[in-house]
């Protein structure tokens, strides 16, 4: 099933109230007729409708388990953020065994690709002159691409890890075991599991479908007990690029191996600040790389989460720390022969979704800004959003596009009923009477 | 083809919370306009530049944009005090801000040097009673 976006309505559940409304960095929801819609141009798959609605109206459809595991030879990927919903305690080989045990025939870590990319995004930065933003959250990537087409050249053209592990372990499960894989994603959030269907710089992407944290963490946990005599495989230690899962971890193996200028902000309102002063160019180009994620504190941030992000990112340290310890290490190396095995550029280009435009008549556009000018002008400003758009400049906007008429605006319904009272007064003493005045006086006395 | 008004903002000197908002303004209504993302941000990058020239060095000012299907006018007026030497002015790195304001990151000297770079045609009036810079960009080639 192709779907444009991951982010669903239970109407039922939606109480029509504009909490999502108003929280949307995009201004993609409406509310009409007591029931939310998303404007699906407009969507960045965030999720902060998910999080902003009381109702838990709003909800995130991954692929189903059962339907996962009907593929001849499923794989699962595991997010760095991934071990940040358990104690550092429970091994990963403990971890990667259950999710076999559930039907799983192979488990990888997508910690491995990330520290490829981590290599290859410092050589990138080294060869070129300019500064790059991370491309691996696919959230902002939509955001610069809807809001910010301006920048879109200075977004790295390297794949996301997941994109980059999906290519590898599926090419090689078929050139060294003649396997057809499909290779899935554990992912912690909706705009992961939208890039399934709309790759992001690829023709297609490489993953045959993602299952949400929450839709498999109890059936892991559940049987973690069970599990007595681990299998030690031979893949069993996970990468120290597990960093990768809160905010900061990309930009922390960058300057472990080179002193590198780099700023890592999380938070899809944060990161809209930084884009405005990169936009304006109020941002020294003496800072190279943006590490930027649109979940605040990153991956561990994603809301098909279970565990809240403070302690995950707890959690993902420890194990980090952990990790180092077994490998008696602090950095991971600069250099792996298995990197050769990547394809590490995006194959097509990245474009501009300009779905702001109120014309494509230069004129008709003018036009149009003029009168959307003179809506802002007459509409109260009030941005209470009871007309179910996110504030007064926006639904002057919707009425402009012909999508609201002004009588949605409460106070200008209101300005409206008073005038028609005030005219059909106004009518009344206008009426010609029937008996004169004078008569009616007699009659009463 | 003559100009049509598009907007015009007042500018308070030393407003550093309000710095920016003119410009951002005009870069939303060029996207609503359709115009190209690298004229928009041509446009964004010179009027931030001339908007924080009037909240730094002048007594407060206003900016004004009018567009046309070819091209898209920016004045930017301050009352004063007038920019002593031009020449200077233009020089990359000359900046007579004060240490405060480059604490704040501004004041590095390149501020019309960018101006001069964005724009397809720059002219400056100064004098004591203020500074008119007008730029157009064009929209079209």
């Amino acid at each position: 099933m192709s779907k444009k976006h991951s982010v669903l309505l239970k109407e039922d559940k939606c109480e029509g109230c504009t909490n999502c409304v108003k929280g949307c960095p995009t201004k993609a929801i409406r509310v009409h007729q007591g029931r939310a819609w998303i404007k699906e141009d407009l969507c960045i798959d965030c999720a902060e409708c998910i999080r902003a609605c009381e109702y838990h109206a709003k909800y995130t459809e991954t692929d189903e388990l059962e339907d996962i595991l009907k593929s001849d030879y499923p794989v699962l990927l595991i997010p760095p953020s991934f071990y940040g919903q358990f104690s550092a305690e429970i091994s990963s080989a403990k971890i990667k065994t259950a999710i076999r045990k559930i039907g799983f025939k192979g488990v990888y870590d997508v910690a491995e690709a990330a520290a490829a990319l981590s290599r290859k995004t410092l050589e990138f930065l080294n060869n070129n002159t300019g500064s790059y933003i991370s491309t691996s959250c696919p959230v902002i990537v939509r955001l610069i691409k809807l809001q910010y087409p301006d920048l879109i050249d200075m977004l790295i053209p390297l794949k996301s890890p997941v994109e980059l592990a999906a290519e590898k372990i599926k090419k090689e499960l078929k050139t060294e075991l003649d396997i057809n894989a499909d290779i899935f994603f554990l992912t912690p959030c909706p705009a992961k599991l939208t890039t399934v269907d709309r790759a992001i710089g690829q023709k297609e992407s490489f993953l045959s479908g993602a299952v949400g944290v929450e839709n498999v963490y109890e059936k892991i946990y559940d049987l973690l007990g069970g599990i007595t005599t681990v299998e030690i495989e031979k893949n069993n230690m996970i990468p120290l690029a597990t960093i990768w899962g809160r905010e900061g971890g990309e930009e922390s193996i960058l300057k472990s191996w080179q002193e590198i200028n780099t700023i890592s902000v999380s938070g899809i309102n944060v990161v809209k600040k930084l884009l405005d002063e990169i936009e304006r160019n109020n941002i020294s180009s003496e800072i190279k790389y943006f590490e930027m994620t649109s979940c605040f504190d990153g991956c561990v941030g994603g809301v098909l989460n279970v565990i809240n992000q403070y302690q995950a990112q707890f959690n993902l340290e420890q194990r980090v720390n952990k990790i180092k310890k077994e490998i008696g290490r602090n950095e991971i190396s600069l250099e792996d022969k298995d990197d050769e095995k990547y394809n590490f550029y995006l194959k097509e280009e990245i474009t501009a979704d300009n779905f702001e435009r109120l014309d494509q008549d230069f004129k008709k556009a003018m036009k149009k800004l003029e009168q959307l000018q003179k809506e802002i002008e007459i509409l109260p400003g009030l941005d209470c959003a009871a007309c179910g758009a996110p504030d007064c400049k926006t639904f002057a906007e919707d009425i402009v596009n012909g999508r609201a008429v002004r009588t949605d605006c409460i106070f200008m319904l209101r300005k409206q009923l008073g005038e028609l009272a005030n005219g059909l007064s106004q009518m009344a003493n206008e009426l010609p009477p029937v008996m004169s005045t004078d008569k009616e006086e007699n009659d009463d006395s | 083809m003559s100009k049509q008004k598009l907007m015009e903002k007042e500018i308070e000197s030393f407003d550093f919370q309000s710095g920016g908002e003119a410009s951002s303004q005009l870069k939303n209504m060029l996207r609503k306009l359709g115009v190209d993302s690298k004229i928009v941000r041509k446009t964004a990058i010179v009027t931030y530049e001339l908007e924080m020239n009037v909240v730094i060095h002048s007594e407060g000012g206003r900016l004004k944009a009018a567009v046309s299907a070819q091209e898209l006018e920016i004045d930017v007026i301050d009352d004063g005090p007038g920019i002593p030497d031009l020449d200077k002015a233009f020089t990359p790195g000359f900046s007579t801000a004060s240490d405060e304001i480059r604490e704040m990151g501004f004041g590095a000297g390149m501020g019309l040097v960018n101006v001069k770079r964005y724009a397809d045609k720059i002219d400056v009036e100064s004098s004591e009673n203020g500074t008119h810079v007008k730029v157009i960009i064009k929209l079209v080639n």
